[in-house]
């Protein structure tokens, strides 16, 4: 730093439509807006912690409180080291929110047994095996019930048996019988509707008895009890299981089978071959790793897929980019005619919904009634035969894809200084040599990392696989995935469609998987491309 | 500096004095008496509205309705917080196994009066357990696909042969490429196909002794329906059924006059009445053994939220005591164009009536958990054995998806 440079003249400062736009709201205007929108948030946190308060979660409590008044702090107080973070809060909330959060439930999910049967609490869950338990006796009763009130003011179930006509009062003492008469019975429902020395509860003040009702079991012979279901209908119910809360153990009471807590959620019986529903949802470390490495049902598929994924990201990508170059290279030329039609038509396929366009190519390659075997007047089994569907996924998404490369590469062809294509011809290089030694490194440099981007992308393209084939055709061999099946739809078929139907946790060891593939890939992609243009 | 902090925090303080006061007076207001909150979808919102506010007037209690796709009802269900979640939902039967088996839904007992005005089947089909079978819903509409006949290009079918005659000659006639319009696609459709299934001797589950459905017990290659699979092939030679026809191809077909033939459940039978045709709906008639469609029965059931909300009661009460009654079960079923479950309720539209007619000895899709193992592999059974030249042979298909289906169910 010897030499000093000469101060160079600036231009005068211009500002642009943005930095006008901008500077509109720095003064009162700006303030204005900063109060209005703080005050939205802080209203929005204090109804979000009314809300939290009242659900009793406290951590989500503190981190909002903490989070409120830093946002707070940031936007009010006029600290020099505030400035940088009025920008970088906002993204790194929605980060956080939509990126971080997600993958953390993902990881905590794939070492959980999160499945069918495996949704609830373990105290859900034995509350709810001895609820189902319950079994009408032999010859057990079923009843017309009215909840009433004695004269000591005591709740009393007033009953009336389906098939005997009998009444009876039943308290927890047990069933007093009543004498016919002094009961009115509802002829069309059989419903008790007044009872003589009793009160029957009507309205509102019934469906407050609620946690009373279910509570009062009227104990009959054994086990049995009368319960009631509903505020009018009683039934006689008896446990075919006991919880054995010492040896944390459900035992059947008919055979004195016991089942265990198995220690992945369940209780199963001691020869391992009868399971009680529902489980519990409970952590069980690598399992849905080890069961991905080591179950031939899932392994044995999970290799083809990972081949064809590869296949079907990088032929994607490959001749996505080649068509979209090739058709930017021919439509840059100077002085062609109709230049802007040519465009906005090519960018169609990137303008409509792409699921849309998925479904009307399902359509349009129907072998038998599809346009495309029609116009070709041939009959290829476009969507029906195992090669020809990853020839029909391929095309379709390179259909979708060339557009974007099309856009991308124009704006890089566009960037490239005509001096350098002159110099080359100059210097005697043939059309080819030029577009080989001169262009295409120069549109790679910009276009390399979206090539990587849209690699990452397809790679996880579940919409165009499960619109076109559903991962089909099977071909009958391979159980879960079919011939097009890429890693991500045969994920989602593993969470809904297998064993039990919803396995979330093995869907979810398989997407950290993915992750890690994909991260690994890009990484070293990234790495390779800045590698090139340092170079450069 | 000092000065625009005390500043700072004066504002604070207001703002979320501000937001306090607009919180609190949005949160105020609490009634009286039990509120059940009902998850229902688009199509039976209004009806549901209607005759659970009927229900409610008269008993002091206040009802909220929330709007939800329906398949998205079931899948809700299981990641919701206990304070947003229902006590009611609306919901198909078979989705019973895997609400019971996850311990989402709560035993529902009916009176005897009650469950004699239902077909038993309905009550079957909402049934699950494991080891003690419990009723978990309570039916009020149900839904079977039939035959549709176009009465001017063919006559009723009252044999299979007489089918098959019928629909290759209009194949011919109209230089079509398939005989009966029935919807496959690449993907399958193994419910569109159970007809031809169940008439060739197929059955998904067998049933064990306590009279539960067996997920070991898998009929999806039984003997009769290897026994009977040359037929499948025969079919697919002549091109009565081809398993390029999707849905789409398949309504076209029938609508444009093209196909005499046509699967298809109550949700086309406004579609069927504007099209002009002159159609009959029918059971298809029996191949082996009769050609019976899958029964899908839709309904209400209590969540084991309601115990949580403290309104269970309330909520068994509105489900097995008002929503069975024949009135009740008359809006709700018409609310989406389906016959009602309840006997007592019968529709008064003459094409429902038809449909419900077709679905005489139907077989109630399976509702245990293990069925979702079932769908594609069935469905590309027929996909495979179907799909004109190169077809895998019957025999061979079917005894794949019976082995993918044993391995996913495991």
């Amino acid at each position: 730093m010897s030499e000093i440079a000469a101060p160079t003249p600036r231009a005068p400062f211009k500002p642009g439509l943005i930095a006008r736009a901008i500077a509109l709201f720095s003064g009162l205007p700006g303030m204005i807006i900063k109060f209005v929108l703080l005050a939205i948030l802080n209203a929005l946190a204090v109804w979000a912690a009314y809300v939290l308060i009242d659900r009793g979660k406290w951590i989500s409590l503190a981190i909002l409180v903490a989070a409120t008044l830093l946002i707070d702090y940031i936007y009010l107080a006029p600290r020099s080291w505030t400035l940088p973070a009025k920008f970088i809060v906002p993204g790194t909330v929605f980060l956080l929110a939509f990126q971080i959060v997600p993958i953390i439930y993902t990881i905590e999910i794939a070492f959980t047994n999160y499945s069918t049967g495996h949704i609830i609490s373990r105290a859900d869950a034995i509350q709810a095996i001895k609820v189902n338990s319950l079994q009408p006796p032999a010859n057990g009763r079923q009843f017309e019930m009215a909840p009433a009130r004695d004269a000591d003011g005591k709740l009393v179930l007033i009953l009336h048996d389906d098939s005997s006509g009998a009444v009876y009062a039943g308290t927890k003492k047990g069933l007093q019988p009543l004498a016919k008469p002094t009961v009115t019975i509802s002829p069309d429902t059989g419903q008790p509707t007044a009872a003589k020395g009793y009160t029957l509860i009507k309205g509102a003040e019934l469906f407050s008895l609620d946690a009373q009702l279910r509570a009062l079991e009227i104990p009959t012979k054994g086990d049995s009890a009368i319960q009631a279901q509903g505020v009018s209908q009683a039934v006689e119910l008896q446990p075919t299981l006991r919880y054995d809360s010492a040896k944390n153990a459900f035992v059947r009471i008919s055979d004195g089978t016991v089942f265990r807590d198995n220690g992945r959620g369940s209780f199963v019986s001691v020869n391992g071959k009868e399971e009680l529903e529902p489980g519990w949802k409970t952590y069980i470390g690598f399992h849905n790793f080890g069961k991905l490495a080591n179950d031939p049902l899932y392994r044995s598929p999970f290799v083809k897929v990972f081949v064809w994924t590869f296949v079907f990201a990088g032929l994607v990508v490959g001749l996505s980019f080649a068509v979209g170059l090739f058709l930017a290279i021919t439509l840059d030329k100077k002085g062609l005619r109709f230049q802007s039609f040519y465009r906005s038509v090519l960018v169609i396929p990137w303008a409509m919904p792409a699921f849309l366009a998925l479904l009307i190519w399902a359509g349009l390659l129907n072998d038998d009634f599809g346009v495309v075997n029609k116009i070709l007047h041939l009959h290829i089994p476009w969507l029906f035969d195992a090669n020809w569907a990853r020839v029909s996924v391929v095309l379709v998404s390179v259909w979708l894809g060339v557009p974007y490369f099309f856009l991308v590469s124009l704006g890089a062809l566009q960037s490239i200084p005509a001096e350098l294509t002159e110099a080359a011809r100059v210097d005697g290089g043939a059309g080819w040599a030029i577009f080989r030694r001169v262009t295409l490194p120069l549109v790679l440099v910009a276009v390399g990392p979206l090539l990587v981007a849209s690699f990452a992308f397809n790679f996880n393209n579940f919409n165009n696989i499960y619109f076109l084939t559903q991962g089909g055709p099977y071909t009958g061999t391979s159980s879960i995935a079919g011939s097009t099946d890429i890693l991500i739809s045969y994920t989602y078929k593993l969470a809904i469609a297998t064993g039990k139907g919803q396995d979330y946790a093995l869907a979810s060891a398989v997407s950290i998987v993915i992750f890690f593939i994909v991260a690994t890939i890009s990484g070293a992609m990234f790495y390779r491309t800045k590698a090139i243009r340092s170079v450069q | 500096m000092h000065h625009s902090l005390k500043r700072m925090w004066a504002l604070i303080g207001v703002i979320a004095a501000i937001a306090a006061v607009a919180a609190s007076s949005a949160g105020a207001s609490h009634k009286a008496g039990p509120t059940i909150v009902i998850w229902t979808d688009t199509d039976r919102a209004a009806a549901v509205t209607k005759v659970a506010n009927d229900w409610a007037a008269s008993n002091g209690a206040t009802i909220q309705v929330v709007t939800k796709n329906f398949g998205d009802i079931r899948d809700n269900l299981g990641t919701v917080s206990a304070a947003d979640a229902p006590d009611v939902i609306t919901a198909a039967h078979d989705w019973t196994g895997q609400l019971a088996a996850n311990g989402l839904v709560e035993p529902i007992f009916l009176s005897s009066a009650t469950k004699a005005s239902f077909p038993s089947y309905t009550l079957n089909a909402f049934s699950y357990g494991t080891a003690v079978k419990k009723l978990y819903g309570v039916p009020v509409a149900v839904e079977n696909i039939g035959l549709v006949v176009n009465t001017k290009l063919a006559k009723v079918p009252t044999t299979f042969s007489q089918l098959e005659t019928e629909a290759l000659q209009v194949k011919k006639a109209k230089h079509q490429t398939f005989g009966i319009a029935v919807q496959q696609g690449s993907g399958g459709d193994a419910y569109h196909m159970y007809p031809f299934f169940s008439g060739l001797g197929g059955y998904v589950f067998g049933t064990n002794k306590a009279g539960n459905l067996d997920p070991s017990d898998i009929g999806v290659a039984n003997p009769t329906l290897l026994k009977n699979a040359h037929l499948i092939d025969k079919w697919n030679k002549e091109g009565l059924i081809s398993s390029k026809v999707d849905s789409s191809a398949a309504q076209n077909a029938f609508l444009k006059g093209q196909a005499a033939f046509w699967i298809t459940g109550p949700w086309n039978a406004d579609t069927l009445k504007k099209s002009g045709l002159t159609f009959k709906v029918i059971q298809m008639p029996a191949i082996a053994k009769p050609s019976v469609p899958f029964l899908g029965v839709q309904g209400f059931m209590v969540t084991k939220y309601a115990t949580v909300h403290g309104v269970d009661s309330a909520a068994k009460d509105l489900v097995t005591s008002f929503m069975a009654t024949p009135a009740a079960q008359t809006q709700l079923a018409a609310a989406n164009g389906r016959p009602p479950a309840n006997v007592k309720a019968k529709s008064s539209d003459p094409v429902l009536q038809q449909f419900s007619a077709a679905s005489k000895g139907g077989v109630p899709m399976p509702n245990i958990p293990q069925m979702s193992s079932v769908w594609s592999d069935l469905g590309q059974a027929w996909v495979r054995s179907t799909k004109g030249s190169g077809a895998m042979a019957a025999s061979k298909s079917f005894k794949a998806a019976a082995r993918s289906i044993a391995a996913k169910i495991g």
